[in-house]
């Protein structure tokens, strides 16, 4: 049984087909990678499935409830909780009252939020900056409080859109890391990931879009030899 | 001291000088200005609900105010009804009115909500000004004055200033509990980024709508007790824009999003308008309207030095203390 199943997913800008027909499944405990060149489609899928644009046909369900419809606040009270590319922290918050946000909406107490967050903070390397202005972090830092935040909401699936993208180098084995942690503890990720060499490291399963359509799915060293794969990211003349 | 009592301090010593004022003075130039700033000091605190704390900026916010003025003159008038009455009629008015520009808020951000919501106020003011046979239209209505606390009938300046401190306390609570509740955090979130706040599962939509409708009922419930201090309700004051940008103007100058801000600001103009239009205003004076001129160049100072308002401003000011005593400790012991 899946936990998160996508089927037919759909979505048109204008004249712009963004995602044509997706369908793809993720099991309870699974680490799936999103690829795919830039325009074909990872970041709508994304919106799509966390409730901000609603789909023009298809649906997404989560442990069989259907998600399509609803609100992107109640999507993540049923259980989905997301990171964004262009990373968004409430800038003029501290860095404890940033998680608090997502932890408050599993509790009603407080005092109770702070801890946790207090806690997920160290969890993800951020225990010192707990109460430094968001605004003042590195942008590896920031990726690490968006983490954090979507933690706190605790999510049955994490969306995760370009952790490492943006990141200076040096970063980028920690983050990594930090991911392997989560799905080594249990939690289901999906996750969209330019870094060629960080998917095939740490994903179970690689879903390949290219110009809005699915074109491959399965094991990372299949999918990274897929003839269409290849074509997708190097042109014609590379596939052999 | 606990930090939370601390953080309070600067508010308690405030409206514990308010609290003693009437013990000591009799002068009814000085409580009536004690009794405004404290009034305008709420509305302002009241707005500062909606845009402080939602960061919904809303410049028809006299719309409410007028409801609850209104609602005050004309029960009191038609009906002989009592203006504590009117406060909660006027209240559940502004309360619906608060859910339509709330609706709007969802729909318009930024500078567009703002122009809808000083739209909102001009049609009030229009009904205000020309629906003569029910509001008197642009003549205004005097606010009946019957004796007794009942009908709010009341001579003595001196229970006006424990009225209206009375308001002022619980709109300084209402915002405090904004800045600590679960509810205050999410609201924050709603502000900073709607929606990052969204993704993490805050009910934004209805947040805001549900701030804009409390920050309507308590600037409602504020215009109905100014109604019964002044004794006269006209459209064409409180319908209008100057009135909101008045309500604005105090919360941005004292700290905008912040609990003590709105009455510090309403202090600070309420005094500087008053001192400067006796001073260099009226009859006697040798350039007419000198006085508003000074005070738009004192505005334009304050919020040269103090662009987040006077509470960060001050805060700032004792925290830079606090670290060169700090520094200077450390100097000594090395």
């Amino acid at each position: 049984m899946s936990l998160l199943a996508v089927s037919g997913i759909t979505k048109h800008f204008g004249g712009i087909i963004a995602n044509r027909d997706i369908s793809f499944e993720v099991a309870p405990g699974e680490l799936v990678g999103i690829i795919g060149p830039n325009g074909s489609g990872k970041s709508t899928l994304f919106e799509v499935i966390s409730g901000f644009y609603p789909p023009d046909a298809g649906e997404v369900r989560l442990d069989g409830q259907r998600l399509t419809g609803l609100s992107p606040d109640r999507v993540c009270r049923l259980g989905i909780a997301r990171t964004f590319q262009k990373l968004r922290p409430f800038a003029g918050m501290s860095v404890v009252d940033n998680v608090m946000v997502g932890a408050l909406t599993r509790t009603h107490d407080v005092r109770h939020a702070r801890e946790r967050a207090l806690a997920l903070l160290d969890r993800v390397g951020l225990g010192e900056k707990a109460h430094a202005h968001a605004r003042t972090l590195s942008t590896g830092q920031r990726k690490r409080l968006e983490l954090a935040r979507a933690l706190a909401t605790e999510p049955r699936v994490l969306l995760l859109d370009e952790v490492t993208g943006g990141v200076d180098q040096r970063s980028i084995p920690g983050l990594v890391q930090l991911v392997r942690e989560l799905h080594r503890d249990g939690l289901t990720l999906l996750v969209i990931e330019h870094n060629m060499r960080v998917i095939t490291a740490v994903a179970q399963r690689i879903v390949a879009l290219y110009l809005g359509e699915k074109i491959a799915d399965g094991a990372p060293d299949a999918v990274t030899r897929d003839r269409r794969v290849v074509e997708a990211y190097l042109g014609q003349a590379y596939a052999g | 001291m606990t930090a939370a009592l601390r953080s309070m301090a600067p508010a308690l010593a405030l409206f514990g000088f308010a609290a003693l004022v009437p013990l000591f003075v009799r002068d009814a130039f000085f409580l009536d200005g004690l009794i405004l700033i404290l009034l305008w000091g709420s509305v302002a605190a009241a707005w500062n609900v909606a845009a402080g704390y939602a960061g919904q900026v809303s410049l028809g916010h006299s719309v409410f105010f007028g409801l609850g003025a209104y609602s005050a003159a004309l029960m009191g008038t038609k009906w002989n009804l009592s203006p504590w009455i009117a406060m909660v009629v006027g209240a559940a008015l502004a309360t619906v009115m608060g859910f339509v520009i709330g609706f709007l808020s969802n729909r318009l951000r930024g500078p567009y909500f703002v122009l809808a919501t000083i739209a909102f106020s001009q049609v009030f003011l229009i009904v205000g000004s020309r629906w003569r046979g029910f509001t008197s239209g642009s003549e205004g209505i005097p606010v009946p004055f019957r004796p007794g606390f009942w009908t709010l009938g009341l001579v003595e300046k001196r229970v006006w200033v424990y009225l209206m401190l009375a308001l002022a306390i619980g709109l300084y609570l209402i915002q405090l509990y904004l800045e600590r509740s679960r509810r205050g955090y999410q609201l924050a979130a709603v502000r900073e980024d709607e929606d990052a706040a969204l993704s993490l599962g805050v009910p934004a939509r209805r947040l805001k709508v549900a701030a804009i409708a409390v920050s309507a009922a308590l600037t409602s419930v504020c215009g109905t007790l100014w109604a019964q201090y002044v004794g006269f309700v006209d459209p064409f004051y409180v319908f209008s824009v100057d009135l909101s940008v008045r309500f604005a103007l105090a919360a941005v100058t004292g700290g905008l999003g912040t609990a003590l801000g709105p009455f510090l600001g309403a202090a600070l103009i309420t005094v500087l308008e008053t001192y400067l239009r006796a001073r260099f205003g009226g009859i006697g004076a040798g350039l007419v309207g000198i006085y508003l001129i000074i005070y738009g160049v004192a505005l334009i100072l304050i919020m040269r030095f103090a662009p987040q308002g006077l509470v960060p401003w001050l805060a700032s000011l004792s925290g830079r203390r606090r670290v060169s005593r700090a520094t200077g400790a450390a100097g000594v012991a090395s």
